[in-house]
């Protein structure tokens, strides 16, 4: 059995070349047509996503190609000079390729450590493989495996867990705040590009209303139209409040726009309504004491950076964790593989040692009686591959079992007992 | 199912509780089955024990302020029961409400008497109206439970919004905004179940205190009575602050924690402190009587 992946990732090559050898689209399909066109032995899963492009392939060690091969694939497939690639390509072989299916599907190697997206591109690869007949036993056993893993490493590290960027913090702090939002009312103050950034974030939780005021009103009403949100006079920015649930201010003014006391009479006019402000701006637009009331969840930029580093350090406290489950994993699966490689030997070996056997005899006992007729000469042909089958049924039904198990030593005893009992030669 | 003993359940809810907090340091998600496995376990063995009660006793267990607290223990269970397998994984929503279900348990294991004092000669709509009385109550108790629970949540998340401290892995709360809905809605119907329960007490004791002249009465003085008073005061101003804006968020969940604790003491209180009642329930010395004039 052997295993490879070859490819490239956006550690090892630049985005130009990932795009060339990118199987987007239709090139996704044909290029796992193309594959086993070329290499029709093996079987391929074909990985590609933005930041990278690996083709997975498994089979008998005597045809899995070689990276070369793979590379000159890539090339004529992809219709590119094998020079434009070739220093940038990566490959791992056997137990390293499992490994490092595992570590992408756990997201280890992507390029924000923890995202999700990936997972589910390994699941669309392999799911694609299927539909194409091209992933064999190896390949299911790995990447069912791979997508098990990248799940676990998530529930048991937490490492798709918070978020990275101020913006996202400043969605879940909003979910922290309310639970429906259809009817909430962003206002967002000024019209800034983090004012846009962090709008556009919350636009993925459905907000009943957005209110835009500036002090500009052209550029109010310029970003009211982008979010298809509606522009507000900025001299009736005390009536926006009131209405707000979610304040977003991100103005270049010198001074608070937003003091306690007046937001102590909008909270009354609120009827002391839940508010969550996100004072985006520096220097900052609301008095820090705003926060100090009671129903007022007050964040300034450097309250949403914090989360989102602190938020960083909790994942990569969990890559070593991890990397241990990983690593774990990835000596099972392919002691597994081995085993059922191994297994799936022994089998064939047993039913080609018997038949040789049962056709020796049938052959000698013709001979010995060549009065036989036909229908005579095939009934004891019938009764012998039946009496072999017979005998050979529970012995199969065991080994098949003891490939299945959980791998405990290799080969498993049953395997040694019946390579011992019915003479069958080691390799 | 005699060997059924309170300590049975009580323990396995203490085990899903200890399952429960180890969500701030386990990560495994064998820890979540393990701790809805045995909180179901648990509850199983509950009802199991609470039907035994009935069929030993021939009606419903609800006439000894252990099984009312019994009761209020499964009912309570099992709404956590529903919540915990329905949120999210992460929602921490046993760790507020295991502590009260194995609290209940323990308390009425403990603490509350297995035995009550009711009049031998009630008739038969006395003892439906005392039912009713009961299982008014009982339904108050649950969503004063559920109040109560909420408003910790509320408290704990809005310490989390206000600290601006991230979320552990593993451990989230619900929105404030759920916390609180879910708070005023228990509040809005514990109230009139609880003043319904109350008023039908008043009558009855009247109405037997009336046909059953010299015998033990229930006084306005009576521990039980004043306990229940205040806390129907302490739930009218919590009812009146849940409409006043500038009493919304903290300050209705602390009174919500007084009232919660009220009820408590309503419930067990009285028996804890071996205060003299005249209270059907909760007299379990059938001499003891409280001085003062009859209702």
């Amino acid at each position: 059995m052997r295993l490879v992946a070859v490819g490239v990732d956006y550690r090892s090559a630049p985005a130009s070349v990932r795009e060339a050898l990118a199987f987007d689209g239709d090139k996704g399909p044909g290029g796992l047509r193309a594959l086993t066109e070329a290499f029709p032995s093996c079987e391929f899963v074909v990985l590609s996503t933005c930041n990278r492009v690996e083709v997975y392939v498994a089979g008998d060690p005597e045809n899995v190609p070689g990276v070369d091969a793979l590379a000159s694939f890539l090339s004529g497939f992809h219709q590119i000079p094998d020079e434009t690639f070739a220093g940038h390509l990566v490959s791992y072989h056997d137990e390293g390729s499992i490994g490092h299916l595992f570590r992408v599907a756990a997201s280890l190697e992507s390029l924000v450590l923890g995202e999700g997206q990936i997972l589910g591109q390994v699941r669309e690869a392999y799911r694609e493989a299927k539909k194409h007949n091209t992933a064999g036993p190896i390949l299911h056993k790995v990447f069912e495996n791979a997508i098990r893993v990248g799940k676990k490493v998530r529930e048991e590290t937490g490492m798709d867990q918070g978020k990275l960027s101020v913006a996202s913090v400043a969605v879940d702090v909003a979910r922290g705040v309310f639970d429906t939002f259809t009817d909430k009312t962003v206002l967002v103050i000024g019209a800034g590009k983090m004012g846009d950034l962090t709008l556009r974030h919350l636009k993925t939780l459905n907000p009943g209303k957005i209110l835009v005021t500036n002090r500009s009103p052209e550029r109010a009403e310029a970003a009211a139209q982008r979010w298809g949100g509606q522009a507000v006079p900025f001299e009736r920015l005390n009536l926006a409040l009131i209405e707000a649930d979610v304040v977003v201010s991100t103005t270049a003014a010198d001074d608070p726009i937003l003091t306690y006391d007046q937001y102590v009479r909008v909270q009354r006019a609120r009827r002391n309504r839940l508010a969550l402000i996100l004072d985006i701006a520096i220097p900052r637009d609301v008095e820090p004491r705003v926060g100090d009331l009671d129903r007022v969840m007050l964040y300034n930029v450097d309250d949403l950076r914090a989360q989102a580093e602190e938020n960083r350090k909790q994942r990569m406290r969990g890559v070593d964790p991890a990397l241990a489950i990983i690593e774990r994993e990835t000596a099972v699966c392919y002691a597994a593989l081995r085993h059922q490689r191994y297994a799936g030997a022994v089998l064939k070996q047993l039913g080609e040692n018997v038949d040789a056997i049962r056709k020796r005899e049938i052959s000698a006992l013709y001979d010995a009686c060549p009065d036989l007729t036909e229908p005579q000469r095939a009934a004891i042909a019938h009764m012998a591959q039946r009496l072999q089958n017979q005998f050979l049924h529970q012995p199969r039904a065991a080994l098949r079992s003891a490939a299945a198990e959980p791998v405990q030593e290799h080969p498993h005893p049953l395997l040694h007992a019946v390579r011992h009992l019915f003479g069958l030669a080691d390799g | 199912m005699e060997r059924l003993t309170v300590l049975c359940f009580a323990g396995t809810y203490a085990l899903a509780l200890l399952g429960e907090l180890a969500r701030f340091g386990v990560r495994a998600p064998l820890r979540w089955y393990a701790t809805v496995g045995l909180t179901a376990l648990a509850w199983f063995v509950q009802t199991a024990y609470l039907l035994n009660l009935a069929s030993v006793s021939g009606h419903v267990p609800m006439t000894t302020v252990f099984e009312s607290m019994m009761a209020l223990s499964w009912i309570f269970a099992a709404l956590g029961l529903y919540f915990m397998v329905h949120a999210p994984k992460p929602v921490a929503v046993g760790t507020f409400i295991l502590p009260i279900v194995v609290a209940l348990t323990t308390v009425a294991g403990l603490a509350a008497p297995r035995r009550a004092d009711w009049g031998a000669s009630w008739s038969g709509a006395t003892v439906f109206w005392g039912s009713t009385h009961g299982l008014f109550l009982l339904a108050g108790a649950v969503s004063t439970c559920v109040a109560f629970a909420a408003g910790l949540m509320y408290l704990a998340q809005a310490k989390k919004l206000k600290t601006k401290r991230p979320s552990r892995f593993g451990i989230t709360l619900p929105s404030l905004e759920q916390s609180e809905r879910i708070n005023r809605a228990a509040i809005t119907i514990a109230f009139p179940l609880l003043t319904f329960g109350l008023l039908i007490g008043l009558i009855l004791s009247m109405t037997t205190n009336a046909a059953a002249p010299g015998g033990p009465a229930l006084t306005w003085f009576d521990p039980k009575v004043i306990s229940a008073l205040a806390m129907w005061l302490v739930f009218a101003v919590l009812l009146h602050a849940r409409f006043r804006p500038a009493m919304r968020g903290r300050g209705v969940v602390v009174l919500t924690i007084i009232a919660f604790a009220f009820l408590v003491f309503t419930w067990v209180g009285v028996e804890a402190l071996r205060l003299p009642t005249a209270h059907g329930v909760s007299r379990t010395n059938p001499n003891a009587t409280a001085t003062g004039r009859p209702l």
